[in-house]
């Protein structure tokens, strides 16, 4: 009895403990109320209301410039005593930040400041007039304007004709290819079909992985297997008008490169972080990924020995083997609420146009090893895979967006669904594009 | 009612049965005489029993009830995202019907269920048994078994995610140092078998605890009785102490099944539901949060709720039994 009586006072203990941690965040957010009711008694000495500003983006847990940005808040703090800044942040490795970001800016929760996708990501809360255009607001402020190379200004613009998130790294995706490890077993890097093929069967029959890659969370497969075939147009054009007949023999060449043991034994069952694990720590040869996932590859022997290259083209394929994914897919955005807010609006616009001075993206590019988005900044790498990076994004023959920005979200589930099913010859190419194509549709009605 | 009680198999103890009965019928008397006072006393405290009512009431409906009927309203739109949403009547429940995947998950579900019933509830049902029958260390094993009912489910998700790893995992780096050949724990006949086993060992602690409740309520008597009688060990596990526990193991089957069609940390950080591991909790989670269709997303929860309680009110009809007091 003794013994049963004192696990249940420690449950006690523990569950007045979260009690007491929900209090807390209640303080919090009676504090971000504060200056609301604070605005209307005129304070007489202090020249500036004191404003507590949240910021909501991805820069936490284990992003590579999670410390370049939490650097750049403390700078504008340090600057704007009056304002408090109040950093939070999700991780961007799971879909759990877009429902967030969207519960957000539908239950009346906005941050002050918002981080995220541009395009079909944003168009939700674009049309309902959550957030507002920067236009005028960029116009107003030529020097701000000017800091931005005008293309990464211009890859934000929303199908409105508006810019309504100012861009800070832009990235590219490519083939991550573990240079030591194809010099061991000497093999040519992957610069095309056949040398790709020759790898993946040398490499497997060696016990090595030679492509790490995830079935379920398959973006960076689906997008470089179908801008292989379909070349950058029919990439772009979505499924919304009937499929490419190029984009079955994608899904084919994931078959062909599967029955030759190029993805991991459990590629079913990981998801994209350990499939970087993998990467990482030297077991794989090659990997998909973004220029992001440069940061997290500690090991020297890695990180070192790692260059990228753009997918090859496969035979038949419409690419032009210097087709790359990239873009500036996300900006901060200034939602409604904010502007609406007297006390907030300033400060906020002086953090949004802190954060996107030349300086700090600097410093978040050099961090992340993405493609900064201001004119005249330098674009160095942090390693000489970064510069790689960069020389390849510079000579690519198009840059497109990734095709999850293309299709609705339950289509590309269904996409990614279908790699499974197709490498292991339990559905076609056709079948899964087929019933894509129907969600798709379904989805537009 | 209990066999052992009956004096055509016992003619000579009539003093153990006598007492047993005068002791029952004892208690059943004060019991009504406590009910009658009870009732008379409530009716002036009406007042105060809707005023401690109320604030759960209103919890409940808040919490539970609001998101229940909003779950039914949405799940007759067709949505995209969060901000658009178009009413298609019976579309998603068209959909529902003829939907392969989730035909699937179904099945996937109650396959874990059925490892939970047998293995979940019989371990939990052995272990407080076994804990029952000690003198010694009694509250240790509670502590002990009863710990990984405390621990966060995706922490013991990560865990396993760490056991059953191909290339890093712990198991297969056991099989390597015995130079055995690696397994592929996750495969596809597999993965469902090995995302059960931290299921079911996750929960165990918490039956067995409701078991030794039980089992602790049951008057000393009627173990004084069989010890009189030469009952003990298995014998009298399953015709005295079982039969006297049996409602609530009726409980607990009910509370495990209900918990089983809520799996979903196991399966999500396991497997990513893959390899034949979708259940019901994770499929309505792709098609509500993923894929940003709430409106099919709703649907699926309607079917799970309509699902969980026939199987409950099955469950519950099978296990139909007189009820015990003593």
């Amino acid at each position: 009895m003794k013994r049963s009586s004192l696990i249940l006072l420690s449950m006690l203990v523990v569950f007045t403990m979260f009690l007491a941690a929900c209090g807390k965040t209640e303080e919090k957010n009676t504090a971000t109320e504060q200056p609301k009711t604070e605005s209307e008694k005129p304070k007489e000495e202090a020249p500036k209301k004191d404003v507590s500003l949240r910021v909501f983006s991805t820069f936490g847990g284990t992003d590579a410039a999670r410390e370049a940005f939490q650097a750049a808040i403390d700078e504008f703090v340090s600057k704007n005593p009056n304002v408090k800044v109040e950093n939070d942040t999700m991780s961007a490795n799971d879909d759990g930040f877009r429902t967030k970001v969207n519960t957000d800016m539908t239950s009346g929760n906005e941050p002050d400041v918002l981080f995220y996708f541009v395009g079909a990501d944003a168009q939700g809360f674009v049309d309902a007039g959550k957030v507002v255009p920067l236009n005028e607001i960029l116009d107003a402020d030529p020097e701000w304007k000017a800091g931005f190379s005008p293309a990464a200004l211009e890859n934000t613009r929303q199908k409105d004709g508006n810019i309504y998130a100012v861009p800070l790294t832009g990235f590219y995706e490519g083939l991550f290819v573990n240079k030591k490890i194809f010099a061991d077993n000497n093999l040519e890097l992957p610069t095309d079909w056949d040398k790709l093929k020759k790898a993946v069967e040398t490499l497997s029959k060696k016990g090595i992985i030679p492509l790490a890659a995830p079935f379920d969370q398959s973006h960076y497969v689906i997008e470089h297997f179908i801008l292989s075939a379909a070349g950058a147009k029919g990439h772009n054009s979505g499924l919304l008008d009937g499929i490419d007949p190029n984009w079955e023999k994608g899904y084919a060449a994931m078959k062909e490169l599967y029955d030759l043991g190029a993805f991991p034994k459990d590629a079913a069952t990981i998801d994209l972080s350990m499939a970087s694990n993998y990467y990482g720590e030297g077991k794989a040869a090659m990997i998909l990924e973004g220029s992001w996932a440069m940061g997290n590859w500690k090991d020297p022997n890695v990180i070192d020995n790692t260059t990228v290259l753009p997918f090859p083209v496969m035979p038949g394929g419409a690419g032009t083997g210097k087709d790359i994914i990239g873009g500036f897919g996300s900006g901060f955005y200034l939602p409604k609420s904010t502007y609406d807010n007297a006390d907030k609006k300033d400060a906020a616009i002086a953090l949004l146009k802190h954060l996107t001075s030349p300086a700090v993206i600097e410093k978040i590019a050099l961090a992340n090893g993405g493609t900064p988005a201001a004119a005249g900044v330098e674009i160095k790498g942090k390693t000489q895979t970064a510069t790689d990076g960069f020389a390849m994004a510079a000579s690519a023959s198009s840059v497109n967006n990734p095709i999850d920005s293309m299709v609705a979200p339950e289509t590309f589930s269904t996409l990614r669904a279908g790699v499974q099913a197709v490498v292991t010859g339990k559905k076609s190419p056709a079948d899964v594009l087929k019933e894509a194509k129907e969600i798709e549709d379904a989805n537009k009605k | 009612m209990i066999q052992w009680l009956d004096p055509k198999l016992h003619p000579d103890t009539p003093s153990s049965s006598e007492a047993a009965s005068s002791f029952k019928f004892g208690r059943i008397g004060a019991a009504r005489e406590n009910k009658t006072q009870v009732v008379i006393k409530m009716k002036g405290d009406r007042k105060y029993i809707w005023i401690f009512l109320f604030p759960m009431a209103a919890f409940l409906t808040l919490f539970l009830y609001y998101p229940f009927f909003k779950s039914l309203y949405f799940s007759f739109y067709r949505t995209k995202g969060f901000f658009d949403k178009k009413f298609i009547g019976w579309d998603n429940y068209e959909r529902l019907v003829s939907d392969k995947l989730l035909g699937a998950a179904t099945l996937h579900t109650l396959e874990i269920m059925l490892y939970v019933l047998i293995f979940q509830v019989g371990i939990a049902l052995v272990l407080a048994v076994m804990v029952d029958n000690i003198t010694k260390l009694k509250g240790f094993f509670r502590s002990v078994f009863f710990f990984p009912v405390v621990i966060s489910g995706t922490a013991i998700s990560l865990l396993f995610v760490l056991f059953y790893n191909y290339n890093f995992g712990l198991l297969n780096n056991v099989l390597a140092g015995l130079g055995l050949e690696k397994v592929l724990w996750l495969s596809e006949t597999n993965a469902l078998k090995a995302i059960a086993v931290p299921t079911v060992w996750h929960y165990v602690g918490f039956y067995f605890v409701l078991f030794v409740t039980a089992m602790s309520k049951i008057p000393e008597d009627y173990y004084d009785a069989a010890k009189i009688e030469g009952i003990s060990g298995f014998k009298k596990m399953v015709k005295l102490t079982i039969p006297l526990i049996l409602s609530d193991i009726k409980v607990v089957i009910t509370l495990a099944i209900t918990g089983t069609l809520k799996v979903f940390d196991f399966v999500w950080v396991i497997s990513r539901a893959q390899n034949g591991t979708e259940v019901l909790g994770t499929y309505m989670y792709k098609k509500a949060m993923v894929d940003q269709n709430f409106g099919y997303g709703s649907t699926v929860a309607i079917y799970m709720v309509v699902l969980g309680v026939v199987i409950a009110l099955l469950a519950n009809r099978l296990l139909k039994s007189e009820e015990i007091t003593y």
